[in-house]
């Protein structure tokens, strides 16, 4: 890295928080798609909005790319370091500013993370509802940045649908707010919330976000669902849907995923696949609700139902599926997790096609999925010891994402392009589509240096080496469940 | 008339500045000095699938086609677009005009998926997806809500449908003033009660809230009476009322009369210092007080209160320098956005 920039960055950084030796850097090297790994020019570490907006006026002006972290968990290499460029590491910026239960809001730094804020809002008896599967670990900016999902974001939606306010520095150093404190989000004139959620980083950095809190449900009831065939259990969710039912949740796992849940205790009857539906909201309702649903779910040629009859019960029917990467993970030496969203009625046709692929490639695949909304998955399992079996998954992986845009859905439904989906970009945009994409890009960040690399097709391959457990999880420092 | 894609694009092609118009149901956005591109034979729903959620429908399209459509097989738009008896789907969403039920799931930008849209340059292309979940590429289709197609024209929009429920309640609170009514609704909105709608009503003597709740016939009637029993103890109303013709209560701009109408986007802490400011209107809010309705009959009096107070309006009806009324909403994010889809300032 260039020594005049360091010592500029030394002016912002005093002490030891601007790492630069090898040791220092290692565990920024990948995020979870731990198959890409780029050693960073440096690290920074700041303390305050102020710190960050220097560093990036700094990059700006050097013409030095950088890259947003916030706790490493991208699935897509989103928060990949660039070769000799910076990454700044946002955790530190992890105050809950202001809590405001009468207009049900949360005012948060970026590094704050998502679980924290239900944390901080529960005794007010709201939470903060996008629940990815990772909210234990990871922050709020890097949901920003992917709109990230989770199990109940059916009914109330995800991360952009959550978002009212933000403070922004662009990749250029310019300073911007937009939206506030106000549920109707930016209200008058265009949605600036609506684009710079989903941007991957590529904008800039997102300093403060004002949160839309929920109240806590006042019940869930919680039914699991065992079935011989996985086409039953889709077809239990064409019936739940067609029947007017607008359920929090609705979960599909199949027999790999249901066996490694066992790792974790999950205690899930022995099937081909499971349901679960999650109902939630007042409880005469869905007590209401519930009677229909079961009776729909009795119907739906399941062998065993389960229903929690307490929050100890639905903690345990979720802990399985909570935990399915992670599980599948200590089955198999290695997997990549993908993600695509094909149109909720052909989930049956897109098993079907990944079941006929994957004998195809002699790999196996363990399939999870958001069944309410299309979202898929696929988890890819493959010892990356033996020769050429990274390359084999990823040609599988690829199979399935030109399938999801076939069947007329989509390459990533909440762990976005990164690195990892650049080259699927034209399958699913035009020329045009993707000229605009990067034209607006250009005039946001004229000298393209927010995360530099991630999200458009072409430009230089990172290195490509094995699959293994994130270095922050080989270190001790994070763990998943 | 502009009946295709490839007529607007000429359109485009053809004029050095000009102004979208959907069923002009909203007057005072249109008053331009422009060419007007009409949309109002650009209708028509293209693809709606009620298991997938999801319904395609040309800008153009009035809303009243779109709400019936879907009510037919039991759906509805959440956002409960405004006017739904005038405006079309493609205008509402440009102006980003919601009423009451946006309470229950959320606004426009909560449910468009997807946009074909001609942009200033005069190419067509989509922006965002078909189904209710994609994360790939920048969303584009969100910006457009609220941008008054002054970025791009929206030729055809994909957005999330829901459910709806067959029957609803609504009930009356009444109390001695405006601060004691904001504070029964703070204390309604983040209670665990699934509200429909959830309005306050400023009066001339006191103000009220008035709630609604939505659902199936076997709970309704048992959670309607264990809500007004909540809103009794924890908010003690003067009075409280229930209504047998409950659908009418429920147009939040039909009792708001006067030459200008205006939308005004506010944090209920506001509500007060508002509402204080603009007491000589008719005004109406929903969304738990973080959306005013306020009719008056001058648009540049209201815009100077609005801006004396940091906020901002959009006027819907009456006269005035500007539709946009208040705080400036000038933005550099939006102004990059300005300059890539519409390089040469072509749509005002
Ligand atoms: C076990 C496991 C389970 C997961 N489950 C889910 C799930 O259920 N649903 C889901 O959607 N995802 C899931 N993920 C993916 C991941 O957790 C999410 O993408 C998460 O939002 C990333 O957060 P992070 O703090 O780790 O961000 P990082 O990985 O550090 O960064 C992600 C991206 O955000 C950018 N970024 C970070 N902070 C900012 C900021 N302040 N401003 C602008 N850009 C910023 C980075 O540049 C990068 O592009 C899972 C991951 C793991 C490992």
């Amino acid at each position: 890295m260039d020594r005049r920039f360091l010592s500029a960055l030394g002016e912002i950084y005093p002490g030891n928080r601007l790492l630069t030796r090898d040791v220092e850097l290692l565990p920024y090297e990948s995020d979870a798609l731990t198959a890409f790994q780029t050693k960073p020019g440096a690290v920074a570490l700041p303390d305050n909005a102020d710190e960050v907006i220097a560093t990036v006026r700094l990059c700006h002006e050097r013409g030095v790319p950088f890259v947003a972290r916030g706790s490493g968990t991208s699935l897509s290499g989103g928060s990949l370091p660039i070769a000799d460029g910076l990454t700044i590491a946002l955790n530190r910026l992890n105050r809950i500013k202001h809590i405001d239960p009468q207009q049900r809001i949360a005012i948060v730094e970026p590094g704050v993370v998502n679980l924290h804020i239900s944390q901080a809002a529960q005794p007010h008896g709201l939470y903060y509802a996008p629940d990815p599967s990772s909210q234990s670990i990871c922050t709020i900016g890097g949901n920003i940045a992917f709109n990230s999902g989770g199990a109940h974001c059916l009914k109330y939606g995800m991360t952009s649908n959550h978002v009212l306010g933000m403070n922004v520095v662009l990749a250029d150093g310019s300073l911007t707010e937009f939206g506030g404190e106000s549920l109707d989000g930016c209200g008058i004139g265009p949605d600036l919330i609506g684009l710079f959620v989903g941007s991957e980083g590529l904008f800039g950095i997102a300093l403060e976000l004002t949160l839309r809190l929920l109240p806590l449900p006042e019940l869930y009831r919680t039914v699991l669902a065992a079935f011989d065939d996985l086409g039953q259990a889709g077809d239990a969710v064409s019936a739940v849907v067609a029947s007017g039912l607008l359920p929090g949740a609705i979960e599909i796992m199949d027999r790999l995923a249901i066996r490694a849940a066992e790792t974790v205790g999950a205690n899930y009857p022995d099937a081909e696949a499971l349901l679960i539906v999650e109902l939630e909201g007042e409880a005469q309702q869905v007590e209401a609700e519930f009677a229909q649903l079961r009776e729909l779910i009795d119907r739906s040629g399941a062998f065993e139902i389960r229903t929690a009859q307490s929050e100890d019960e639905r903690a345990r029917i979720w802990k399985g599926r909570k935990s399915a990467f992670s599980a599948v993970g200590r089955l198999y030496p290695d997997y990549i997790v993908q993600d695509g969203v094909v149109p909720r009625s052909r989930l049956g046709e897109a098993l079907l096609k990944i079941d006929a692929s994957k004998r195809r490639y002699g790999l196996e695949v363990a399939n999870v999925f958001h069944a309410g909304d299309g979202n898929l998955h696929p988890l890819i399992l493959f010892d990356g010891r033996e020769k050429g079996a990274l390359h084999k998954a990823e040609a599988l992986a690829g199979e399935i994402l030109a399938m999801c845009v076939e069947l007329g859905g989509s390459i990533t439904g909440e762990h976005g392009v990164g690195v990892e989906k650049r080259d699927y970009m034209p399958a699913m945009f035009s020329e045009t589509e993707l000229d605009v994409m990067l034209a607006l890009r250009k005039a946001i960040d004229p000298r393209e240096i927010a995360n530099r690399g991630k999200m458009f097709p072409g430009g230089e391959a990172p290195a490509l080496t094995m699959q293994g457990m994130h270095p922050l999880e080989r270190q001790g420092v994070i763990s998943r469940e | 008339m502009i009946a295709s894609e490839k007529q607007i694009r000429e359109f485009v092609g053809a004029h050095d500045r000009l102004h979208v118009r959907g069923l002009g149901s909203k007057p005072a956005l249109h008053q331009v000095d422009a060419p007007i591109l009409d949309m109002s034979a650009l209708g028509g729903i293209v693809d709606y699938q009620p298991q997938e959620f999801t319904l395609t429908v040309r800008a153009g399209t009035p809303l009243r086609e779109v709400i019936d459509a879907l009510a037919e097989q039991g759906q509805y738009l959440p956002f409960d677009p405004l006017l739904p008896d005038s405006a079309s789907i493609g205008g509402t969403v440009a102006s980003n005009l919601s009423g009451s039920r946006r309470h229950r799931f959320g606004g426009a930008r909560d449910f468009v998926l997807g946009a074909a849209v001609v942009d200033g340059a005069g190419q067509a292309y989509t922006v965002g997806g078909k189904v209710v979940k994609n994360a790939a590429g920048f969303d584009l289709a969100k910006f457009l809500v609220g941008s008054l197609g002054r970025y791009a024209i929206l030729t055809e929009l994909t957005v999330k449908v829901f459910p709806d429920v067959p029957q609803f309640r609504s009930l009356r609170f009444r109390y001695a003033n405006l601060a004691d009514a904001l504070t029964a609704s703070y204390a309604i909105n983040s209670s665990h009660f699934d509200l429909d709608a959830l309005d306050i009503l400023p009066g001339a003597d006191g103000a009220a809230v008035l709630a609604r709740l939505g659902g199936f016939s076997d709970s309704l009637p048992a959670r309607a009476e264990r809500f007004r029993d909540f809103v009794a103890k924890t908010t003690a109303p003067q009075h409280i009322e229930g209504s047998k013709d409950e659908l009418s209560l429920w147009d939040c701009v039909a009792g708001l009369g006067g030459a200008c109408l205006a939308k005004v986007t506010l944090a209920p802490r506001q509500l007060l210092a508002l509402d204080a400011a603009v007491d000589k209107a008719q005004r109406r809010y929903i969304l738990a007080g973080n959306i005013a309705f306020v009719a008056c009959e001058d648009a540049d009096w209201l815009g100077d209160a609005l801006a004396g107070l940091g906020l901002r309006g959009l006027l819907l009806r009456g006269g005035a320098r500007s539709p946009l009324l208040g705080a400036p909403l000038e933005n550099v994010l939006a102004a990059r956005v300005k300059a890539t889809l519409d390089p040469l300032g072509k749509l005002v």
